[in-house]
Formats: C-alpha cells, structure tokens, sequence
C-alpha cells in the first residue's frame, strides 16, 4: 500500500532509470550494484541481531521530527513531512507492541527551536493522535539539532541508569542552525550514555555521522520510502545495551484488571491517578502497593514509583532475548529434494535457500525474513512440538 | 601499474604516469622503486621524489615511513635506508635567532651572513664576529659522519640537528631516499646549491607534475618592475662605496677578490667537465671557456658595466606603449643605446645565450587598471624544456606522475623528451563515487574577450539557480570554481542584485576566495569549521587560484564541485600570447589545443579536489556546455572520462537535481571495508589467483 502512490505517478518519480539496473557489467568487476551490497546487508542483520547480547528492554526513546521547510520536498509522496508522519504512527504502534515496558516521546524542530510534541509516556495513542494533528503543521525554517537534543536530554537525564536512554532524529535537512557548537553537547550525551540515531532524508551530513558515531547510535539514509520504512522498524528492537549500563532489579507490579460490575452496589466510581480520558471510571488496575488506580499499563505508579505492567506484556518482549537460530544459507543446487518452501509452499527460485538448524525444514528468502522479523519462531518446529 | 613502471625502471627511461589521486599513487610507486633498489643496489642508488608543497612533502615522507616499518616487519631486519626531506632554511633552521624571523628571504640573508665563508673567516681574526655554532659545529665533526639510517621528515631533521648541535640544512645528503621540492631541482639559482652532486643513477619522481611546464618556465622567468631597479639601484651604489673604501685601504686584496670571482665561473667549468655536478642550464660550456671580456675585468669597471644596464633598464621602463621583442633584438638596442656588448651581458648573465627561447615583454600598466602607470619588464622564457632538460639528461629515470596528466602526449611535447612508458590508469572501484554531470549551459562568452565580460543576464541567472538548488541537496560543503576573479565579482553582484545570494545563504554559508593569501586562508578556515559542525558552506573560488591547486576538500568538506564555464586562460596577455607563438612555431601545437589542454587539465584539478580516496565520494558538476564536445571531453583525465556517459551530458537544472539526489542518497549507504574486498581491495590469495594475474594483465594491457 504504501508503495502505491509513487508507482501510480511515475512520471513525477523523476529519472529512476531502471534500465541501469539490469545492466550486466562487461568485466563484471567494476561496479557492484548498491542493491546487491543493501541485500547483503539485510541478511547480515538477520544473523548479527542473533547473537547472545543483554538488551536494553526498558527504553526510553525520543523521537525528533525535522518540521523545517525542506520538509515539503516532494520525493517523498505527498510530501516528506505527510509521509514521515506517516510511518512513524506505525512505527509508534509497531515499538510498543514489542517494547511494552518502554517509554516515548515526540519532539518536532523547525525554524531554529525545538518543541516538545508529547511527553516520554508509555501510551500509543497520545503519541498517534499528536502525529495525525502533526501533519498540518507549516514547515518553516531550518532544524536546530543542537536545541532538539538539549530538549531530549532534559527529561532523558532523570531516567534510571539501567533503562537506556536514545534519541531517534528524523532530519530531512542538510543544514542546522545551533545556538552554540554541537560538539561540545555530543560530549555531554557521551557522558550521560545517550544513544543518538539519525534517519536521513536526503544525504550524509557530516555532523550526523560524528553524533551517532560518537554516541554509538546508527546512521542511515533512505533510498525510497520502502527503505525509510525498513529503516524505522531497525529501531524497533531493543538496542544491546552497554556493558557499563548499570543493572538491577526492578520491582515491577502485576496488577489486576478489577471489573465492578454495575449490579455490585459497593461500587463507587473513584479517579484514576492518570491515563488518558481522567476522570471518575468503576473499573481498573490497581497499583498493588498503593491502591493507586489506573485505566491503563503499562505505566509507572505516579504515587509510589512502582512499574506497573501485565503479564503478557514482559512475554512479549520476551523473544528478543531467546532470538530464534539464523537459518543456514547454502545453494539452491545442493538441495536435493523437492524445491517447496515449507513456508509458503512456493518453488524455490532464488539463488539460495534457507534451512532452520532444528529441524530442517527448508524456507525461501522472503519467508527467511518474515519468520525472523515476525513470527520470532520456526513454524516447522512448533508443529512437530505441538504434536504429542 | 607495477608492470609499466617496472619496464621503465629497466630500460632507464623515462615516464609519464597518470593515477587518480587517492589510490595510493605515491605509495605504490615508492614501494617499488625501494624494492629495485634494495634488488639492484647499484643500477638505482638514489631516489628523487620531488612534491610541490611542505605538507605534500611530509606526506610523502609518512609514506616511506609505513613502508619501511612494513619493510623491517615482513623481513625482520632493519634496514639501511636513509630518507630525508628538504626543505628552505626558514622551515629547517635551528638557530634561535634565525628561525624566529618570518620570511623566508630573511632567514636566508641572516643566515648567510653568519655562514658565508667570508665571515667566518673574519672570525678568525677577530673573534666577536657573530656566527652560527650550529654550522660551525657541522663543519667541524658534522661533514665526515653521515646521518644514522631512517626516516627523517622536517621536524626530525630539526630534532637530530638540535641533539647533535649541527645545522639540518647543511645535512649533506647521502641519503637513498630525498624528498624536496620541485625547484630544488629545477630553479637554476637554487639547484645549483642543493642538488647538483646527486649521482648520475638516481631516480627521480615529479609528483604532482600537472602544472610541470609552468614551474619550469616560471623559475627560468624574470619580471623587473620600477622598484627592482631602484633597490638595485642603491645596492650597486653600495657596492661602490664599498670598493672606493677598500682601495682606499688594501688595493692588492681587493684584486685578488675580483679574480677569484671571475674565475669561480671558469672553476664551475672545469668541475663539470669531470661530471661531478648536475649541469646548469643557464651557464652553458662555451661561455666559461670564453675569456672573460676586458671591460668587465677590474671591479670599477664592472660597477660602471652594471650602472650603465640599470640606466639603459630604467629608461625601457618609461614606455608608454606596449613593447615586446625578442632577445636580440632587445640586445641590439642595449648595444646602440648605451654600447653594451653582447658578450659581457652573455658572461655575467648566461640565459641570454638560449635567447631564442626568450621573449622580452615591457607593458607600462596593468590592463586592468591602465590609468595607474606600473611599468614591468618581463623577460620571459617561452621553453619550458630548457628547464628540466638537465634533469632529463642526467637522470636515468624520470617520472611525471598525477591525478590529471590527460592528455598524456601533450607533455612530452612541451618538454621535449621521450619517454618509454605512459599510462594512465583509472580507478577500480567496489562502487561509482564520483559523478560527473555536465549542464547545458550555453557559452557564455566567447574566450577571446574574458576581460570585457559581455555577460547574458539569463546565464548568470541559470547558474544562480544551479547553484541555489545544488545548496539544497548536497550535504556540508560544496566547492564552486570561476574563471576568473573579474568573472566571480561580476557575478556574485548580479546574484545579489538577483536576491540569489540570500536563498543560498538560507541553505548554506558563502564564503569567497580573494586574491589575499590571509584573508583567503581565513575564509578556508571558517569555511571547514560550518563543513565540520552541520552549518553546512559554499566556497566560491576561483580556477587556478590558490584553493584549485593546493588544497584538498577530503570527505565533507567537499561533496560537490561545481565547475561554472571553462577555464581557459586569459588569453590577452602577452606573455600568453608569445609563448602559444613560439609552441607552434617550434613544436606545432596549435594554439587552441594548447589553450584547451590547459584549461582542461585546470578544469580536472579543480574537480579532482572533491575525491580524495576510494571511501570519498563526489559529485562533479560541469556547467558549461562545452564540455560536452568530444574535443573537451577528450581531454579529461581516463578516470574521469570513465563516469561520464551520455545520460549525464546537457543536462537542465532539474535532471541535475534528480541525478545528485539519487546519487547522494546511494552515497549515503553503509559501506565497509569487505565490501571493497575482491574488487578494489585484495588479499594476498586474490592477488596470486590465476584469474586475478589475467585480468592485471589485461588492464596493463589497455593502456
């Protein structure tokens, strides 16, 4: 779907000459194709994200959109700004869904100050319905990294030392208009052991890639809009989380979803200590150590502090921390019986397959992809387990 | 590449290499030049690398640095080569006092007055005479010990120098490795002092040799302006004071004096003759073994003989025309003016017996300004061969190598040799990190009148807005190149009239090269501080300028260069003029080709400036569409040439914008070291694989 605007209008998409692309190169040495070393690259997260690394599962992200007027470029369809905002709604929808005890906040920059859009909070929907307001906003001016990342770092700072602590920028300008020199705040996010990443729109800006490299963030620029999407959801997953981050336990809450029903005649309607609608409501969840109540989770205990999630959140991010085994590649020539993928149960056309250690069940690239990105377990083998 | 310079080692000719700079040009060639040597210690004993400026020069000396500790690493051994770098006397002098001073014809003149054997042997006598003990420390123990072997760049030098007590610029060279600059070997004036025991079997590198011509006939130029005349005029006057004193005290001293000075040419004659020193052009045999002429034989004489020129010099620069005459003829007027003879002229100035190279030139302004009389006479050389002919008869071995030698045929010509092998190689590389675009910008002049600029408001418009919509796409920093200083005034006002200027200055800061040194440096600075911090820049220079030619935009600081018309040279000026006479009368190059190898070989320096390496990359905008022509084209260096097809020729803005966008955001993926591994990166297996040793051979081949 999202491609379908840009392959309606083609002749807005500019000189994509797609003719290069099949070009056969007579020596076959002299030009790689970007494309072929992008694939690669794509495999190769695949494998690297399945070592056994500690992960920082409570996150605390701010996201930075540029709203400078670079923004209304229009590469992207409709424009950079509609289109950004666009992703990010799934993106906020996709990182809570798989960070469920982890925090976000938004921050827009144009015209040389930097805003605050929502506060870091655990709730998708604030964040989704300040995006969709977002995307009248006039773009003006130019961003101001410097200002963003002084914003960022004053909430960011107060967070707990075992949480990580990272700012996403989303700049579509090669330009930054700072107060002062930005080097000596990348030293200051260095010592708070913030992570910086940068997604760029348009080209490498230099000060980018000394801020990620400094705070140990990534750096990347899109291609297309399917890149910028593929881009966004590398920060999904939890970033391995620095061997000087310190750790402990954290007391976490459990509450219970209590439902008074409107026969019970005790019931009374009390406030919730936050949420998103407050006011008076029957039901909740009850902090277990302060009776504090709340409509939502997860969420930290306004009253006493406490991490307040449900059960199946913590599941849920639970595969991050046993990744499913990289599934061995080998040639397609080698493979001696029938060409199906036991996924999809489609010819094995490509150069390569793919075969899950366990139980050797043999997959093509996209389905490779899909169980490693998706599913987070073999379907083969959960049915040959499933079986007694 | 090996293979080429190989073949040229062994058959002991000369060569004219063409590599882009970045791809280890320098290392590999000394890397190989190290490995013949240490091979066969007595065919090559020497080599000769000559850079153009100090920190090139220092480079180059890291270089060797690496290599040799690669060197003592694979073998075990340490080895006995010794490497040194050159340099003036302001860069190398230790003498507290000395080296304070700022200019380089300052520490020069103090420190001869406290070297000259003159003085020193006054201290003898009376031993309050200030001299150098660095020098004297040297001359005592410093001459028969030779330097311990290694690696020796400028500061070591120093550093060894202050250990031991003893002057580094006195250091002799018994070096293997010298790395100096070009007019160490090329400067009649100053090859003389430094490189004229150097041995017949030495091999010698120009590096960075695009604009080799130019040294050479710049170093055998002279331009006289009223001033010159009038410092000489009192320094002859000293001089004659100084001789009425001395006869007054000591006539027989002071005649004995004047004898040894005649001689000093008749001795340099002999020392020749016994090869012993590397052959100056300016003196040739015929003329030392010619008797001294009697009217410049005793010193009142010759102080007379001297006054007389400087009047007859004076008077020429009255003019209130341009002249311009060859070198006889100018001797002609010399002899019915002021009865100067020929001869003694040729004795105590010896280039006039090349005279047919030379031309004469006298204008009395400066076009620009032709209100503001500033009478200069150019006395110009017109042959750049006669320069470096010395250099190419007495080495075995020559190489001309840089980033933009094309066309390669062109500079042979010029300098008049032959050579064994040229070749120009190109790139290999993981992915395409240069893009060349050209626009299709018309003419925007004729290149005869560049002075009376008939400027099309339109194109200056059209260039405004490439430049405007370049600020926008194009991350950090961006190099603009004009033709012209006149050329970018002209323009930049219009831009500002036009309100171009203040959208640029939205995107990027702009900042301007002018012809002052300090103040251009400091617009560098700044330029790469706005590179450095995400402000992003433009730099505005201009072709030919300082910026196009010694300095590199590495990475960020450059991502783009734009190219705004063709920089040809001004073609009005006379000296220009007198010189694409004299080629094609002497060796048939017609003046256009010449006018567009030279301004195409400017036009890749400039663009050149953007990728320094195989992780760089670049974009290279053309704005003019001229370059478009095949005969332009053509003469672009190989590596170049390679890039541009015919997608990216007569381009519009837009199409421009679509390319370098692309282009950019390609750029801007992840790229790692494995993924050069194979193409342009090999590893010992690659390199000794069957099919790797065919296709080295096949590029060997091509060129």
């Amino acid at each position: 779907m999202d491609e379908e605007p840009e392959r309606a209008k083609r002749w807005e998409g500019g000189y994509e000459r797609t003719w290069e692309v099949l070009k056969e190169d007579e020596s076959g040495s002299l030009k790689a194709t970007v494309e072929e070393i992008l694939f690669q690259s794509k495999r190769k997260r695949v494998i690297e994200s399945h070592g056994q690394v500690r992960l920082g599962m409570m996150r605390h992200l701010h996201v930075v959109i540029d709203c400078s007027r670079s923004m209304e470029d229009q590469d992207l369809k409709p424009n950079r700004l509609t289109s950004t905002l666009k992703l990010l709604e799934t993106f906020v929808d996709e990182y809570f869904d798989q960070n469920p005890i982890s925090q976000l906040g938004l921050i827009t920059t144009k015209n040389k100050r930097a805003e605050k859009l929502t506060d870091l909070a655990g709730n998708p929907k604030k964040h989704a319905a300040a995006l969709k307001k977002a995307v009248d906003t006039v773009c003006l001016g130019e961003p101001s990294i410097y200002n963003s990342l002084n914003l960022a770092i004053q909430t960011l700072k107060h967070m707990p030392g075992h949480t990580s602590r990272e700012i996403l920028i989303i700049l579509s300008s090669l330009t930054t208009c700072d107060p002062a020199n930005i080097c000596e705040l990348i030293k200051t996010l260095k010592s708070l052991k913030v992570r910086v990443s940068v997604i760029g729109l348009s080209a490498e800006v230099r000060v980018c890639t000394v801020l990620t490299r400094e705070t140990g963030g990534s750096y990347h620029v899109i291609l297309d809009e399917s890149h910028f999407k593929e881009l966004l959801m590398l920060h999904v997953k939890p970033p391995p989380a620095s061997s000087s981050s310190e750790c402990s336990l954290i007391r976490m809450g459990f509450p219970q979803h209590t439902i008074a029903s409107l026969t019970d005649q005790d019931a009374k309607p009390s406030f919730t200590a936050s949420g998103v609608a407050p006011g008076l409501s029957l039901g909740g969840y009850f902090c277990p150590q302060c009776h504090a109540k709340y409509t939502e989770l997860p969420v930290e205990c306004k009253v006493c502090g406490l991490t307040l999630v449900s059960a199946p959140h913590l599941a849920r991010s639970f595969h991050h921390l046993f990744p499913l085994q990289a599934f061995i590649e080998s040639p397609v020539e080698e493979f001696q019986e029938d060409r199906f993928c036991q996924a999809c149960q489609g010819e094995l056309k490509d150069k390569s397959i793919f075969t899950c250690p366990s139980c050797r069940s043999v997959f093509c690239v996209e389905c490779d992809l899909f169980i490693h990105d998706l599913l987070h377990c073999c379907p083969c083998c959960i049915h040959s387990q499933s079986a007694p | 590449m090996k293979d080429v310079a190989f073949i040229e080692l062994k058959t002991t000719g000369h060569g004219v290499l063409e590599m882009p700079s970045g791809t280890g040009k320098t290392i590999s060639l000394l890397s190989l030049i190290v490995a013949y040597q240490k091979a066969f210690p007595l065919e090559v004993t020497k080599l000769i690398y000559c850079s153009r400026t100090v920190p090139e020069i220092e480079k180059v000396v890291e270089e060797l640095r690496k290599l040799m500790e690669f060197y003592s690493k694979q073998t075990g051994e340490s080895n006995n080569f010794l490497a040194l770098a050159l340099s003036s006397r302001k860069n190398l002098c230790i003498h507290p006092e000395v080296s304070a001073l700022r200019f380089g014809k300052e520490v020069d003149g103090k420190c001869h007055s406290l070297t000259a054997s003159y003085i020193r042997a006054q201290r003898h006598s009376t031993p309050d005479v200030p001299v150098c003990r660095f020098y004297e420390e040297f001359d005592a123990v410093g001459r028969q010990v030779p330097l311990p072997a290694g690696i020796y760049n400028l500061d070591d030098l120093k550093d060894f120098g202050r250990r031991k007590g003893w002057c580094p610029y006195y250091l002799i060279l018994h070096a293997n490795i010298v790395v100096y600059s070009y007019h160490y070997l090329l400067d009649p004036k100053i090859a003389d002092l430094v490189s004229k025991e150097l041995a017949k079997n030495s091999v010698v590198v120009f590096d960075e040799a695009h604009n080799i011509d130019n040294v050479c006939i710049d170093s055998m130029s002279v331009n006289i302006t009223r001033r010159t005349l009038d410092r000489c005029h009192t320094n002859v006057d000293t001089l004659q004071n100084t001789i009425q004193k001395i006869k007054e005290t000591d006539a027989a001293k002071l005649k004995m004096e004047y004898r040894r000075l005649v001689e000093g040419l008749k001795e340099a004659n002999v020392a020749r003759e016994t090869d012993v020193y590397l052959a100056n052009p300016v003196l040739p045999d015929e003329i030392l073994k010619e008797a001294v002429p009697g009217n410049i034989r005793t010193a009142e004489h010759f102080v007379g003989f001297l006054k007389r020129f400087l009047e007859y010099l004076k008077s020429r620069l009255r003019v209130q025309h341009v002249v311009q005459e060859s070198a006889p003829q100018f001797l002609k007027d010399i002899f019915d003016k002021v009865c100067i003879d020929r001869k003694p002229l040729r004795s105590v100035s010896a280039t006039l017996s090349y005279f047919y190279s030379f031309t004469i030139i006298i204008e009395p302004f400066e076009d620009r300004t032709p209100t503001i009389a500033n009478p200069v006479l150019h006395f110009s050389c017109m042959d750049p061969s006669i320069a470096i002919k010395p250099v190419f008869q007495r080495f075995q071995s020559v190489i001309i190598t840089s980033g933009t030698l094309s066309p390669l045929d062109i500079y042979p010509r010029i300098l008049d040799f032959r050579p064994v092998t040229m070749a120009s190689f190109t790139m290999t590389l993981a992915r395409t990190c240069l893009c060349p675009l050209v626009c299709n910008y018309p003419q925007t002049h004729t290149f005869k009148n560049t002075l009376t600029l008939t400027l099309v408001d339109s194109v200056i418009r059209n260039y405004g807005n490439l430049l405007l919509e370049m600020s926008a796409i194009v991350p950090d920093g961006i190099v603009a190149f004009f033709t012209s200083y006149v050329y970018m005034e002209n323009i930049v006002a219009s831009w500002y009239e036009q309100g171009i200027l203040e959208n640029i200055q939205r995107n990027k800061l702009i900042f301007i090269e002018t012809p002052d040194a300090a103040e251009t440096s400091m617009a560098l600075e700044k330029y790469q501080e706005a590179c450095e911090n995400g402000r992003g820049a433009i730099l505005l220079s201009v072709a030919r300028g300082k910026v196009s030619e010694g300095i590199d935009f590495v990475h960020h600081f450059g991502r783009a260069v734009i190219m705004f018309g063709v920089p040809y040279v001004y073609t009005q000026s006379r000296i220009l003029k007198a010189r694409l006479e004299y080629l094609r009368d002497q060796f048939q190059i017609r003046e256009n080709d010449f006018l567009t190898f030279d301004a195409m070989r400017h036009a890749a320096q400039c663009v050149g400036r953007a990728i320094r390496g195989k992780t760089d990359y670049g974009l290279m905008i053309f704005a003019d569409k001229r370059y478009a022509r095949a005969d332009k084209r053509g003469k672009l260096p190989r590596w170049i040439q390679e890039h541009i097809n015919d997608g990216s020729l007569n381009l519009t803005v837009d199409e421009a914008v679509q390319l370098s966008k692309h282009f950019l955001r390609q750029m801007a993926q992840p790229f790692r070291q494995e993924d050069q591994l194979g193409l342009s990166l090999l590893t010992l297996e690659q390199l000794e694989s069957e099919e790797m040793l065919q296709k080295i051979a096949k590029i060997a081949h091509q060129t």
